[in-house]
């Protein structure tokens, strides 16, 4: 469930609807040029708003950030998992 | 071979080279009278002044000073200077009016109000800047915003990416006012307008497009910021300016390039650049930078991503033929 909210908004936000062929889960979405600085900025709006978390200053790496699974492994490294009810709505 | 020097010029043998480069495209090519120089008080333009005056003499240049009450108190007293020195005769006009009547500083101060409350527009400074040195960690290029308190204190925050379009697009209006003013001049003077952008600023997109930007020529487009203080040094450039940290100068709290933008110290960041530019093996930089192979990877993917997070700026607009789009008859 987190995976597929995160690929969701990658592909509705920054390919505009058509999943980009490059778009894999381990793909670095910086360095393949989907998503750009701003771009990560929405990304990170877009975590604290659909999981309810804080991210600090200090998270805001590419080894959290910069993937699907990077990104899923961090959302739920601050205790959110899929069972959590209401999570999101 | 890759070294310390590789950025190193000639500056007699160059400024020669740009002084032909500008009488053959303001004479030859667009057969103007001369050219207009937005004068700002820093290295760039200081450089540019210098060298159309010694390429069509200072009656043919006109330096345009153009201060707002966010700039730098002492910018403008040094681009008079510059301009005294250089015999350059100036036009000096205060944007403020004119920001304020597009509201820029009202629309800014509205987001920066409702982020920081308590921010005072009257006495606080602000700035906005990306995380310290990439060499020393990865981490993203997200703004924090600060206010600077009149009491010595300040007050940081992580800006959103609506929030950074809306402050940056307010903001980008002062270069766009910049260049209305310097083609008014250009326009009435049958002059060239002279860009001021250096390799470094043009190849990382640190620049406004049709702001400081939208310009007729840009002579040091292919000079690392190194080498344009290096001939800023052979041309007599003033040591105030010389000495300057460079900044576009338009945040009330004095932010600099490095802070704002790039991230790292222009003396480390021409010499990646150029080697990033250039294909230069790691194994040549880690000697020559003493980098670790770590640093010199974040470095170029920090290259990378802000080349081509920019890429619009450097492009011309785009017309039907180049969206491969059927004719009509097809």
């Amino acid at each position: 469930m987190i995976k597929e909210k995160v690929k969701q908004f990658i592909v509705e936000n920054f390919a505009f609807g058509t999943a980009p062929t490059s778009l894999g889960d381990d793909t670095s979405l910086v360095g393949t040029g989907i998503v750009d600085s701003t771009g990560v900025m929405e990304l990170i709006g877009f975590l604290e708003q659909e999981f309810r978390i804080s991210i600090d200053d200090a998270d805001l790496v590419p080894e959290n950030l910069d993937s699907i699974n990077r990104m899923v492994s961090y959302v739920q490294s601050k205790g959110v998992t899929d069972l959590i009810p209401g999570a999101g709505e | 071979m890759f070294s310390k020097d590789v950025l190193r010029l000639d500056p007699e043998a160059e400024t020669n080279r740009l002084c032909r480069f500008l009488q053959d495209r303001v004479l030859v090519h667009y057969k103007r009278r001369g050219v207009v120089v937005g004068i700002s008080g820093g290295i760039d333009s200081a450089v540019i002044t210098a060298l159309n005056v010694r390429a069509f003499g200072a009656e043919r240049v006109l330096g345009v000073i153009l201060p707002e009450k966010e700039s730098n108190p002492i910018s403008a007293p040094l681009a008079r200077q510059l301009a005294a020195k250089f015999g350059v005769p100036v036009v000096e006009t205060d944007l403020t009016p004119v920001l304020d009547t597009l509201g820029v500083y009202r629309h800014k101060d509205l987001i920066i109000g409702r982020l920081v409350p308590g921010y005072d527009p009257e006495s606080d400074k602000t700035k906005i800047a990306l995380p310290p040195n990439v060499l020393d960690r990865a981490a993203f290029n997200v703004f924090t915003l600060t206010v600077q308190k009149s009491d010595g204190t300040s007050r940081s925050v992580r800006l959103g990416a609506d929030d950074f379009r809306e402050i940056e697009s307010v903001q980008n209006m002062k270069q766009r006012v910049r260049m209305m003013q310097l083609y008014h001049h250009a326009e009435r003077l049958h002059r060239v307008v002279c860009g001021t952008t250096n390799k470094t600023e043009a190849d990382q997109g640190f620049y406004v497009k049709y702001g400081d930007g939208g310009v007729d020529i840009e002579p040091i487009a292919h000079l690392y910021k190194t080498q344009v203080h290096d001939l800023g040094r052979c041309l007599g450039v003033t040591d105030e300016i010389l000495n300057r940290m460079p900044s576009p100068d338009t945040w009330s709290g004095g932010v600099g390039d490095e802070e704002l933008y790039f991230r790292m110290p222009f003396e480390v960041l021409d010499l990646l650049l150029y080697a990033w530019n250039n294909a230069i093996p790691k194994t040549q930089i880690r000697g020559v930078l003493g980098l670790t192979e770590q640093q010199i990877d974040r470095a170029f993917g920090d290259f990378e991503s802000k080349n081509k997070a920019t890429w619009h700026l450097r492009a011309m607009p785009d017309t039907i033929a180049e969206a491969s789009i059927p004719d009509l008859q097809a």
